[in-house]
């Protein structure tokens, strides 16, 4: 429970960060909106196959070089054959801050946390986001953006290990302006495959975790 | 009488004495000429003479010299209808014979006398205005022969030498209404004289003018260039299928690296969330590429404006300066009034 207030912490921290200096940064662009979810979430193996859905909400700002995206979900996710029998809730923050480089290519650093409920009925996960986004806009207020990275420093809550880049991640986003850039419909789809391996004793054990979630929603930007 | 009828009869007092003075009054001089309109030279010279004895205006006079002159001349008498014709000259020096009505001896004739006495005539001064120190008034006589000729300009305390040459026949001077100190000749009425003299002849003749100040008309600032006009800064790229496609490989770039990123050991992977994602990033690529394309910056044009903008702005930098210098200039109007009675032998 105490691990759950945490990401709830930071998940509000990253929202006050990206929301506080809205009065004063007149040139950025920031916006806000519920979204909702649907994932698929497979661990250790093949029979360990969940699927569900929730709410999540996104937020996202812009200022000079720089932009950021807070995410934050809840999906409840149900046993999708298998030998798994209990449901369990995935509350997850994911973070990233983004510098442009050159084109259509930015930086993004950042870090993913999620907590599941109960809390070892699924792996909690926390880990850094290295990685690069590219954007395109598509026509007058439509944009698209792909994105990729590693997911570094991966932490369990069940213990175990990740190679460098066996931890892995990837985007599709799209952002659709509507009433003159007052409403925008949103959509992000992200894909994390952590090649975890745990060891107790016997010798590494592969216990892969993978999701897949996509969200739909609306946003007001300001 | 009502008071139009007072004005009337008050102007037809005042006309008549210089209807009359312009008019042929003499008895003597009317014969004289009706004897020349009847071809009678020996009459015509006899009343010619006779009326010249007599009390006659400065008109009838020179009438009566040019009578004998054409009578003279009918009777080939020509040195002396060339002096009767330098006695018309001396007595009316504007005067001009009217080639279609006269007849080539005595055309000739009257211009033998012209060469034979000193004279300036035809001074013509034009209207004109101008910017002080900028411009000049265009003057311009003949003088019958030639002659020292001193131009001067005199009203009130000023009198200042205009142009002095020896000159013979026509002359056109540019006067720039100038003190000697260089500044525009104040406002008032002034009369310019020429003076004419070779030998112990001399000849003047005057024309008043009036030079009147006012202020220099200031220019407008420009709002455009003419000829040119500002392009517009957007353009609209053509449509394309780019969007489309671009939207298919990012979608596909997704779901590719899905299916390609995803763990062995955990089975079939899913790719409805992605492929629920992406089908909404392909129709918006599919109705972007059918959409108007959004206005692309044309910076070819923006720089057009940009160096459009850049001359009308250093053009009224110009123009402000130029206007600060006209309203410290003034416009000199210099018109012809009315002439006086014409110049005559001194």
């Amino acid at each position: 429970m105490s691990r759950r207030f945490g990401g709830l912490a930071v998940s509000a921290l990253g929202v006050l960060l990206t929301a506080q200096p809205l009065n004063r940064l007149t040139a950025q662009h920031f916006s806000i909106g519920p979204q909702i979810a649907f994932g698929d979430y497979k661990e250790v193996s093949a029979d360990l196959h969940y699927r569900g859905g929730g709410i999540a909400a996104k937020a996202s700002m812009s200022w000079k070089r720089f932009s950021a995206d807070v995410v934050l979900s809840k999906l409840n996710y149900t046993p999708e054959g298998g030998t798994a029998t209990a449901d369990f809730e995935a509350s997850e923050v994911d973070v990233r801050v983004r510098y442009y480089i050159a084109g259509p290519v930015s930086g993004e650093l950042g870090f993913i946390n999620r907590n599941t409920d109960p809390e070892f009925e699924a792996q909690s996960v926390g880990a850094a986001v290295i990685g690069a986004r590219i954007n395109y806009l598509l026509g007058p207020g439509v944009r698209v953006a792909l994105n990729g990275g590693l997911l570094a420093g991966s932490k369990f809550s069940g213990g175990g290990s990740v190679s460098p880049l066996g931890a892995i991640q990837l985007g599709l986003g799209l952002t659709v302006d509507a009433l003159r850039g007052r409403l925008q419909v949103t959509g992000d789809y992200g894909f994390q495959r952590l090649s975890r391996e745990t060891d107790d004793g016997s010798g590494p054990a592969s216990a892969p975790i993978q999701q897949s979630v996509g969200r739909m929603g609306l946003a007001i930007a300001f | 009488m009502r008071a139009s009828t007072w004005t009337i009869v008050t102007v037809a007092m005042l006309i008549a004495p210089l209807v009359s003075a312009q008019t042929i009054q003499n008895p003597t001089l009317r014969r004289a000429q009706h004897a020349f309109d009847n071809l009678d030279y020996r009459q015509a010279l006899t009343e010619g003479r006779a009326a010249l004895r007599e009390r006659l205006t400065g008109y009838e006079r020179a009438r009566a010299y040019e009578l004998l002159g054409f009578t003279y001349s009918g009777m080939d008498s020509i040195l002396r209808s060339v002096d009767a014709f330098k006695q018309v000259v001396l007595l009316e020096p504007e005067r001009q014979l009217d080639p279609n009505r006269t007849s080539p001896k005595a055309l000739s004739a009257f211009q033998v006398a012209l060469t034979q006495v000193l004279v300036v005539r035809q001074l013509v001064i034009d209207s004109v205005t101008f910017i002080g120190g900028q411009g000049a008034v265009p003057l311009r006589y003949t003088v019958t022969q030639p002659a020292r000729v001193v131009t001067r300009v005199i009203g009130g305390a000023t009198s200042l030498r205009i142009d002095s040459t020896v000159a013979n026949g026509q002359v056109n001077l540019r006067w720039q209404a100038r003190t000697p100190g260089g500044d525009p000749l104040p406002a008032g009425n002034y009369t310019i004289v020429v003076d004419a003299s070779v030998g112990q002849n001399s000849f003047s003749t005057s024309q008043p003018i009036r030079i009147a100040h006012g202020t220099v008309d200031t220019v407008a600032h420009l709002t455009s260039l003419p000829g040119y006009t500002y392009l517009p800064e957007t353009e609209v790229p053509p449509k394309s299928w780019k969007p489309m496609g671009l939207a298919l490989v990012y979608t596909g770039a997704a779901l590719a690296g899905t299916s390609a990123l995803s763990s062995g050991d955990l089975g079939k992977v899913s790719l409805r969330e992605g492929a629920v994602i992406g089908t909404g990033v392909v129709v918006a690529g599919f109705v972007m590429m059918l959409k108007k394309p959004a206005p692309q910056p044309a910076r070819g044009n923006i720089l057009y404006n940009q160096l459009l903008r850049e001359q009308i702005a250093r053009r009224n930098t110009e123009i402000a300066q130029e206007n600060t210098r006209r309203r410290q200039q003034v416009a000199l109007t210099v018109a012809p009034a009315v002439r006086p009675t014409a110049g005559g032998v001194r």
